[in-house]
Order: C-alpha cells, then structure tokens, then sequence
C-alpha cells in the first residue's frame, strides 16, 4: 500500500494509507484501453447494473471495437 | 471482397447486431443524403437482425447472393434464402410461424404512431390558426 501524507484541519500531518485503485480493463486483442467500463472496485460494480458495466455488443468490456471487427471479418473470410 | 448489391448475404461487425448475418435489400446510394447505405433485413424471426438502414462500412460480405426482390417482404427473404440451402449451412433456425406474426404486429404498431402523430399536427395547425 502506498503511504501519504494528509494534513489534518488542526494542521498536524499524519500519514494515511492510500487504497489501491483497480487497473484500467484493457482490448484482450490489442492491449488498448477500453471505453465505457467504469473503474470501479468489484463491490462497486455489482451495485450498477449490466448496461453499465460493458458497451452492449458481442465481446463488449473484453475487446474494443476495432478488434471485435476484425474477428467477425476473419471468421466470415475463412 | 464480394460486392455489396440486391441479394447478397452479409454478417454485420459493427453494433449490438454485430456477427449475426443479413440480406442487403437495396441500395440507398442515390439520395445524396444516404450514400454509403443500404437497406438491410435479417430477417428479424431468422437472425435477430432487424429491417433497417445500414452503412456499408458496418457490414462484410459473404460469398452467398440468393435471389429476391428489393420490395420483398420478411416471409420472402426466408423462402429464398430456405431455397438456397443457406438456412442450414449458416447453422440458422426457421422461425416457427407464431414468431413471424408477433414481427407483422411489431411492424404495424409504428402506423399507429404515425397516425397519432399526423393528429398532433393537426392541432398544432389549428392552434396556430388561432
């Protein structure tokens, strides 16, 4: 955990440990970062609901767009 | 790559109705407004693709073409493609006909709104009038 320093309204500093963030969801294919999936902790993201959690398309919140497309022309071309 | 025309059969890639497949009906390129468009069916009952306008960049053609009308209606388009054995090799399953009436009465319901729309113009008209 990463420690900081916050300055209390009574002027003293302590040092607070700050919580961790989860990391950016990224494309499976590409590496890139994809939009429209909040980065919330897991008993966060159980509170929204489904249409908020990943875009409404096949392989939405696991691949991005462009990557998804070039499944779906592969599969069709071979 | 096939050319997107009347009868060719395509998967979308782009949207939520991406990787189900479809039938181009017609081209829509002569309006300047829809260049690039086509107007696409899955039929809705057969492959979840609904009767829409359709930009060709969102779509991937396929080597099958079966052989319908631009005009034709959704029972159509399933006849043809039935009869082109594509129903099967697409691994698809015909809709039982009590699905294709439940479409027929989706697509009569918009008329209904179009009606009640036509009647709030009216009003407005009449308001303006006054």
């Amino acid at each position: 955990m990463k420690i900081v320093k916050k300055r209390l309204p009574s002027g003293r500093i302590v040092l607070k440990e700050k919580k961790k963030r989860p990391s950016k969801t990224r494309c499976a294919g590409c590496g890139k970062e994809l939009h429209g999936v909040p980065r919330l902790v897991a008993s966060r993201m159980k509170k929204l609901s489904k249409s908020k959690k990943r875009p409404y398309r096949p392989y939405g919140g696991y691949l991005c767009s462009s990557c998804m497309r070039e499944l779906f022309k592969r599969k069709v071309r071979a | 790559m096939a050319s997107i025309g009347t009868g060719r059969v395509c998967m979308k890639i782009s949207g939520r109705e991406a990787g189900k497949y479809c039938v181009v009906l017609k081209d829509m390129g002569k309006d300047k407004e829809n260049k690039s468009f086509v107007l696409i069916t899955g039929p809705k009952p057969l492959t979840g693709v609904k009767r829409r306008r359709c930009n060709i960049d969102h779509l991937e053609a396929m080597e099958y073409m079966i052989d319908i009308n631009p005009e034709a209606n959704d029972q159509d388009v399933i006849d043809a493609m039935d009869k082109a054995g594509l129903i099967t090799k697409l691994g698809l399953k015909r809709p039982s006909a009590a699905a294709m009436k439940v479409e027929q009465k989706k697509e009569e319901k918009p008329k209904v709104q179009e009606e009640l729309k036509e009647k709030k113009d009216e009003k407005k008209k009449k308001q303006e009038k006054k």
